[in-house]
């Protein structure tokens, strides 16, 4: 039984794991994107920022599963199943964390950037050197909130049928009549999340080497 | 036989300058609104190598605005602005702003430094990176060679000692000079101070004093906006008083300080003695 529910757990952290790579890079171009002075772009990156924060991320998954049927009535692979959940996830969260980031770019004073423009440090080097080293201490306390959720949210991809640890605790749920499944499955989440705060904290204390 | 000329990296040339007699840095009749408040008019400024100005004037009276100019965070409406032989803006006849010329901006840039009045140091880097960071990120120089003149500034400025912490375990007054060493680093022909004294005790006043002789004796050129009429009167060969974005009285300490003949002068600093 714990074999199963082990295997679950492993796609779980994948999921967990995959959607930190895509989403935190990915949310950096976004947080970008909503701070263009070209409008146009600004005003569409907000409407995508959104739209993945006032529906659910459930029918975000589904959509993603179900689009390429209804549009080019292809038949996906099974494949394909794993490979919407995370197209699902990394887009919902990086839209979240691009909210945290620009929160955090928008808390930086301006005098950052006039002294990095005074030295001569281009746009680009004056953002990646000087800018957001500093807004990731920032935003450090709200990024940890939204993993933390992140590990709960994996089990939303039990719904399309994903065999993570919530799908396969439920599995053995049904076939050994005993509830004993759920609760070791709550308890390995619940270790999990305490693990990554742990984590978080070490990150916290190492960057607090400055204060500003 | 046509090579192709391959441009070389603005490098100080204090030497051209002066051979040229051409000052340091050039504004003329620069003006400035913002919205319909007039903030700069036809105001017009030059600093040798080796010369100290300062800028005094009341609040209000656009000396940040100017300085903001001067160091490219801000554009003129109208006028000229060059430092040494690299013109940065001019006004072309037929357009109603003066325009500005990108690659002159970029190797004027090179050209000057700014001890910003809250510093504005890194917070994330240690002061000695602080201090060599642009120099080899944005001048590409040699980090060896780079770490080898911060070191120096650093001693130099008394702060050597502290070239490993970050600038939040400083005082005000050492924080200042990180921001100093971090500006000369960048090897400037201009170095610009805001309220250069402001946050200084006495002992430290006659330091910044004697640093700033100094910076003009090895041919920079000093501009400092301050409110500190003894420290401007003693460290300054020259003064502009700026009022309402005109300057209307120029000279020695003695003439604009000791001597003012503009009224406007004159009832500024019988206010600014107490
Ligand atoms: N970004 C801005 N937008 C609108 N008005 C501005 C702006 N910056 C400055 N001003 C106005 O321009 C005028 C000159 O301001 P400036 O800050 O240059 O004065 P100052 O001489 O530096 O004063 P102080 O001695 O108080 O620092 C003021 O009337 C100010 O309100
Ligand atoms: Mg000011």
């Amino acid at each position: 039984m714990t074999g199963m529910l082990l295997n679950g757990y492993v796609v779980s952290l994948q999921i967990f794991a995959l959607t930190l790579i895509g989403a935190i890079p990915l949310g950096v171009l976004v947080a970008l994107g909503r701070l263009s002075r070209f409008k146009p772009l600004s005003w569409l990156v907000g409407l995508y920022i959104s739209l993945m924060r006032g529906t659910p991320l459930m029918l975000q998954m589904f959509a993603v599963f179900f689009i390429p049927y209804y549009l080019f009535g292809q038949q996906t692979g099974p494949d394909y199943m794993f490979v919407a959940v995370m197209i699902a996830f990394i887009v919902n969260y990086a839209a979240y964390f691009a909210e945290i980031y620009r929160s955090g770019i928008q808390s930086m004073p301006r005098g950052q950037y006039e002294a990095a423009q005074v030295l001569g440090y281009s746009r680009t080097q004056r953002f990646f050197r000087i800018i957001l080293p500093q807004v990731f201490k920032r935003i450090l306390p709200a990024m940890g909130n939204e993993i933390v959720t992140l590990v709960k949210d994996t089990s939303l991809a039990f719904s399309i049928g994903i065999a993570e640890m919530f799908t396969t605790s439920r599995a053995l749920v049904a076939s050994q009549r005993s509830m004993v499944p759920f609760a070791i499955a709550a308890l390995i989440y619940w270790i999990t999340c305490l693990v990554i705060e742990f984590v978080l904290r070490r990150i916290e204390k190492r960057m607090d080497y400055y204060h500003d | 036989m046509t090579k192709p000329k391959t441009r070389e990296m603005p490098r100080p040339d204090i030497s051209l300058t002066s051979a040229l007699g051409l000052p340091a840095v050039y504004v003329k009749d620069a003006r400035k609104s913002f919205g319909d408040k007039e903030v700069l008019r036809d105001v017009s400024l030059s600093i040798k190598q080796g010369e100290v100005v300062s800028l005094i004037g009341p609040s209000g009276a656009g000396k940040s605005t100017l300085l903001r100019c001067l160091t490219l965070l801000d554009t003129f409406d109208s006028g000229e602005l060059a430092y040494g032989n690299v013109r940065v803006c001019a006004n072309v006849p037929g357009e109603s702003r003066t325009t500005y010329d990108k690659e002159a901006e970029r190797q004027a840039r090179m050209r000057f430094g700014i001890v910003f009045q809250n510093y504005n140091l890194f917070p994330h880097y240690t002061v000695l990176k602080n201090v060599m960071d642009a120099p080899i990120v944005v001048q590409k120089r040699d980090p060896k060679e780079v770490e080898e003149q911060a070191r120096k500034l650093l001693e130099r400025l008394d702060i050597a000692d502290h070239a490993d912490k970050v600038p939040d375990q400083l005082s005000g007054g050492q924080q200042q000079r990180v921001a100093i060493a971090r500006a000369l680093c960048m090897n400037p022909q201009v170095i610009y101070f805001d309220e250069a004294t402001s946050a200084l005790d006495p002992k430290l006043t006659q330091d910044m004093h004697r640093l700033i002789r100094e910076l003009a004796h090895d041919g920079m050129a000093v501009g400092i906006v301050t409110h500190e009429m003894g420290f401007a009167r003693d460290v300054s060969d020259r003064i502009a008083f700026l009022f309402d974005g005109q300057i209307v009285e120029e000279g020695t300490p003695d003439e604009v300080i000791g001597n003012p003949s503009d009224p406007r002068t004159k009832a500024f600093l019988a206010n600014a003695e107490d």
